[in-house]
């Protein structure tokens, strides 16, 4: 089953007096419970195809479809709903709602979803104990470490099993060791979940986790490998 | 919704706390603004109230019927064409607290020493006994006793002008109808006190029916004065006064036409109550708005994330709106406790002898005494709340329509 | 511009909005407070102006004790003569006054009032009353059986010019005190207790009637300006017999509800105005004291090359006082325009002329432009700028450069 589907993307940015093509006429297909990498130097392209994939960007031109849904015509609320309820963030760390405890963080989502108090207690439970911070719950992000929030980060995303896991840089402000663990934690939970993730980034090492490693260039696709096969 | 509003009510909260300081200083200034509008305004009120309660005692009456001439020449000559037999038994009929008719006309009074002109009030003690400005229990001698007492109770002032006292006698001068002076000499039976020195110097009490017969006007009085439960609202005795005595061409008016100053004063205080408030709200607006605006400034990046993770912009609104009205709320309630607290203390009034003249220049006494009403808090909290509402929407709004993505990458 | 207020200016602008607020609020408080300044300014110049002119005048000489119980037989003797040798002395009028009460009885009613006797020539020089007549004539001989009244006291003994009066009244002595007067003139001065309670005769007949002798009970006199009143106190003073049998008292002596009245007003006003600063400087110690945490790391490190706290502090204070300065400027011209259109145009709103008129005020008040009404209050309002800003600067003083450049 096709998890993503994009049809010939466009999306041109403004920068001062030139004009940047962001996305030149992508089209991509991604299965369902795939891990996917993109990966691109910087202004690459990768963070544009990532965000309008997850409905937080809209391209200029071009269809997208989400479990067979096209996302790119719906509304602002329509996308927000869409977000909610299929498709799960990782950004750059530090994205924790720093006023809220590590539990918290991962039951807001269900809370704006509206799930019962009791669902989300145990739900974020057992997320906590599978992204390996069982009892830890109670603190807020400032009282853990980069690694720590990440994971909090990533339990956050997929807590309540959406269809997409989109993860933009998650390692950038990881040490190598922590970035490891991260990965491992992203199979892990492909594995057992059977989510999607699409990992946008330029560490070498997290490319590595992948089992498809799409590469752009100024926009467009220059590579597709299926790292599995090889 | 429900849930919308349980979480943003928690992150605002939350978020309320993030900057005690800033929240510190900002309830500081709420609760001292929300004081200060509250107790200068009971203070104020206290003034007003005491005024129209002292204009009120010399009028008297909430509503008073005369002849129609007689407010313009308060002469014996326009007595009520009513005689008094039949205007009481038209009174005793009505549903007033208290009424009364009476004789008031400018008089003369003189001791062997000194003369005066006074306003010449012929009563009938047991009538107005629950509402004169006399206070009674500070009178030395008697008040009087009957319609026709054959006494004169005079006031300390003018005691001391005329140097008389107690058991000697003066004259009474007044015109009668025929414009002949006529005049009796009267015992001094008592001297009263009373709250403002130009009500000791200005009233003389006489017995209805000893005046009626110095003056030849057997059965007939220049007034009828009625009261009914509150002074701010004449209108139902006013009206029933005017059912009694309308036919026979008899005026009846309300305090509020008769004291023209006293009921402006009084209309105006509430135009004063809602200046006040409005203008104390606008001082603290800007310390509101600067201090939504910041934080939602150092927010960027997680108003961006919420917004990433789905949460709907009306949400984010809403939660900025939540802190403000939080913030507010709190600063309120502190505000309006300080001003109840200030106002029980000094329940009992405060002396403000050193200006009593400028204040009796005012008509108000030299105690004010603080008269916190509902209706004034209600309208200055009520007036926080909604303009603090509509301050708020600014910031709010700017919060929920930030790019999730722009937002996410701002760096700070 | 020195390096420190260039810097401090444009770290004002680092953050536009929130400075803009912050001033804003400085700017909307002294705008206020320059308008309600100088709206008391003008009231109350013209309450003291109004109270006084219509008889009081400045100060008078009277009889110890007169002041307290105007007592008939409280007199200031050869009080004409006395009146004259006042008038000597540089820069005062003088009159000499007497009073008392008297029935006065037209052909149709009798009312009490108040009868002055007055020096024709030179009343019009201490009282405005003389200049309020509305019909007739004002007095003009010192003996002439004649009179002149309030016109509502005419209407309610329903008379006119050219009509008599028959006054009764006491004399000095305590006798019996009697005359017949032609109404000369009706006055009209728009205060309704001297509207219909007061009447004027010539002095010399007033002394006749009610056997005065050459006495009277006052004189009154004025003075240029209010503020030139302790000085003529003391030189009438120096004028009168050293015996103590004759005092002078100054306005507010005799009128101290005039003083009092603005003082209690004053009192209200300055609680108002009391409230705003505060509120003010709550607000500029809230930006500033973000202002300040928001550059903790910044701090840290212009103190590790070496800056002392001490000349942070003082930046801090420099870039409050700019948003001050800008609150004085702006609110003392936005505040001073605002003024000058209601001095030209008077100022109004439901009600004052009712209670105005209480006050002998008039029913449309022109607020007083002057550089104390225009200042007085922004600079409290800068003052506190200052001070709400030193516990921020003063924190400042605490910082440590290594913790200060790891804070976030």
């Amino acid at each position: 089953m096709t998890a993503v589907r994009c049809i010939d993307l466009c999306k041109t940015y403004r920068q001062g007096e030139e004009d940047i093509k962001a996305l030149d006429h992508v089209s991509i297909d991604i299965e369902s419970g795939d891990i996917v990498c993109l990966s691109a130097p910087s202004g690459g392209g990768k963070t544009t195809l990532l965000n309008s994939i997850g409905g937080l960007d809209r391209p200029d031109s071009g269809e997208i479809y989400i479990a067979g849904q096209r996302i790119d015509t719906l509304s602002k609320s329509g996308l927000a709903e869409l977000r909610l309820n299929h498709i799960g963030f990782v950004f750059q760390a530090y994205n924790l709602i720093p006023v809220l405890t590590a539990s918290e963080n991962i039951e807001f989502v269900m809370q704006v979803q509206g799930r019962s108090r009791g669902e989300r207690r145990d739900k974020s439970e057992e997320i906590l104990a599978e992204v390996g911070l069982a009892g830890m719950g109670d603190r807020r992000p400032a009282e853990m470490s980069g690694g720590q929030q990440q994971r909090v980060a990533v339990a956050r995303a997929i807590v309540s099993r959406p269809t997409l896991v989109l993860a933009d840089e998650p390692t950038a402000n990881l040490d190598s060791k922590t970035s490891d663990e991260l990965m491992e934690l992203f199979i892990r939970l492909n594995e057992t979940h059977g989510s999607t993730f699409v990992i946008a980034t330029h560490d070498q090492r997290v490319m590595g986790y992948a089992r498809r490693l799409v590469k752009m260039l100024d926009g467009r696709i220059v590579d597709d490998i299926d790292q599995q096969a090889a | 919704m429900s849930t919308t509003l349980t979480v943003s009510a928690a992150l605002a909260w939350r978020n309320l706390w993030r900057n005690h300081r800033r929240t510190l200083i900002m309830l500081s200034a709420i609760s001292v603004g929300t004081w200060a509008m509250i107790f200068l305004t009971a203070l104020t009120q206290g003034m007003v109230t005491d005024m129209v309660r002292q204009g009120l005692a010399v009028l008297p009456g909430h509503a008073q019927a005369h002849h129609p001439a007689f407010r313009d020449d308060p002469n014996i000559v326009n007595l009520l064409p009513i005689p008094d037999s039949e205007l009481e038994s038209r009174l005793v009929g009505g549903d007033f607290v208290a009424w009364s008719t009476r004789i008031n006309v400018p008089a003369f009074v003189a001791s062997e020493r000194e003369t005066r002109g006074v306003t010449l009030l012929g009563i009938d003690p047991a009538r107005e006994r629950d509402f004169t400005f006399v206070e009674l229990d500070t009178i030395d001698g008697r008040f009087l006793e009957t319609a026709d007492d054959t006494g004169v109770v005079i006031g300390r002032k003018l005691a001391e002008t005329l140097e008389t006292r107690v058991g000697k006698r003066i004259v009474v001068m007044s015109q009668s109808p025929d414009n002949e002076v006529a005049d009796r000499g009267f015992r001094v039976v008592g001297v009263f006190r009373a709250e403002l020195p130009s009500q000791e110097e200005d009233y003389v009490f006489v017995g209805k029916a000893t005046v009626q017969k110095l003056l030849g006007v057997p059965d007939r009085v220049t007034e009828a004065v009625v009261f009914g439960n509150d002074f701010r609202n004449p209108e139902p005795v006013l009206g029933q006064l005017e059912g009694f005595v309308s036919a026979d061409g008899v005026t009846a008016q309300s305090w509020k036409d008769l004291d023209v100053y006293l009921s402006t004063t009084l209309a105006a205080m509430d135009g004063f109550v809602l200046v006040w408030v409005i203008v104390i709200f606008l001082a603290l607006s800007f310390g509101l708005v600067n201090t939504l605006l910041m934080a939602v400034f150092e927010r960027i990046r997680e108003i961006g994330v919420m917004l990433a993770l789905g949460v709907k912009p009306a949400a984010i609104l809403l939660q900025i709106v939540l802190e403000s009205m939080l913030l507010l709320g709190i600063g309120l309630l502190i505000g309006n406790l300080l001003a109840f607290a200030s106002v029980e203390l000094i329940s009992d009034g405060i002396d403000i002898s050193m200006v009593a003249d400028g204040m009796e220049m005012m008509g108000a006494t030299s105690r004010l005494v603080p008269d916190l009403r509902m209706q004034d808090v209600v309208l200055a909290n009520g007036v926080v709340l909604l303009l603090g509402f509509f301050a708020s929407l600014s910031p709010a709004w700017r919060a929920s329509r930030y790019e999730p993505v722009e937002a996410i990458t701002t760096v700070q | 511009m020195p390096i420190e207020v260039r810097l401090a200016w444009r770290n004002l602008w680092r953050q536009p909005k929130r400075t803009l607020l912050t001033t804003g609020a400085m700017v909307f408080s002294n705008v206020l407070l320059v308008f309600m300044i100088s709206l008391q300014v003008g009231m109350y110049g013209l309450m003291i102006e109004n109270g006084l002119k219509v008889f009081t005048g400045h100060l008078q000489v009277q009889a110890p004790g007169y002041i307290d119980d105007a007592k008939m037989r409280l007199v200031v003797p050869d009080a004409v003569a006395l009146a004259g040798k006042l008038r000597d002395v540089d820069g005062i009028s003088a009159a000499a006054r007497g009073s008392t009460f008297a029935l006065a009885s037209s052909e149709d009613r009798t009312y009490g009032m108040a009868v002055m006797g007055v020096e024709p020539d030179h009343e019009p020089d201490v009282s405005s009353l003389p200049g309020l007549i509305g019909a007739g004539r004002y007095l003009d001989a010192a003996d002439a059986a004649e009179i002149v009244i309030g016109k509502r006291l005419a209407r309610n003994l329903k008379v006119d010019v050219g009509d008599e009066l028959t006054l009764l009244g006491s004399g000095l002595d305590g006798s019996f005190a009697a005359t017949v007067v032609t109404i000369a003139g009706l006055f009209e001065t728009g205060i309704p207790d001297i509207d219909r309670g007061i009447g004027a005769l010539p002095i010399g007949h007033f002394q006749d009637v009610f056997y005065m002798g050459d006495a009277a009970h006052m004189i009154v006199a004025v003075a240029p300006s209010l503020e030139a009143v302790p000085a003529a106190v003391a030189a009438v003073e120096s004028q009168l017999p050293a015996d103590g049998e004759l005092v002078v008292h100054d306005w507010d002596a005799l009128v101290p509800e005039l003083r009092q009245s603005i003082n209690a007003d004053l009192g209200g006003a300055l609680f108002m105005y009391g409230v705003l600063v505060v509120l003010v400087a709550f607000s500029v110690l809230n930006t500033q004291l973000m202002s300040v945490l928001e550059r903790t790391r910044e701090f840290g490190i212009v103190m590790a090359l070496g800056l002392k706290p001490g000349r942070l502090g003082r930046l801090v204070l420099l870039e409050a006082a700019l948003m001050g300065l800008i609150g004085v400027f702006a609110g003392a011209f936005l505040g001073g325009l605002l003024t000058l259109y209601f001095s030209v145009n008077g100022f109004t709103y439901p009600g004052l002329e009712e209670m105005a008129a209480q006050f002998n005020l008039p029913g449309r008040l022109h607020p007083e432009v002057t550089l104390l009404s225009l200042f007085a209050g922004p600079l409290v309002v800068f003052a506190f700028t200052l001070l709400a800003t030193a516990y921020p600067a003063f924190r400042l003083r605490r910082l440590k450069p290594v913790e200060a450049m790891r804070a976030a």
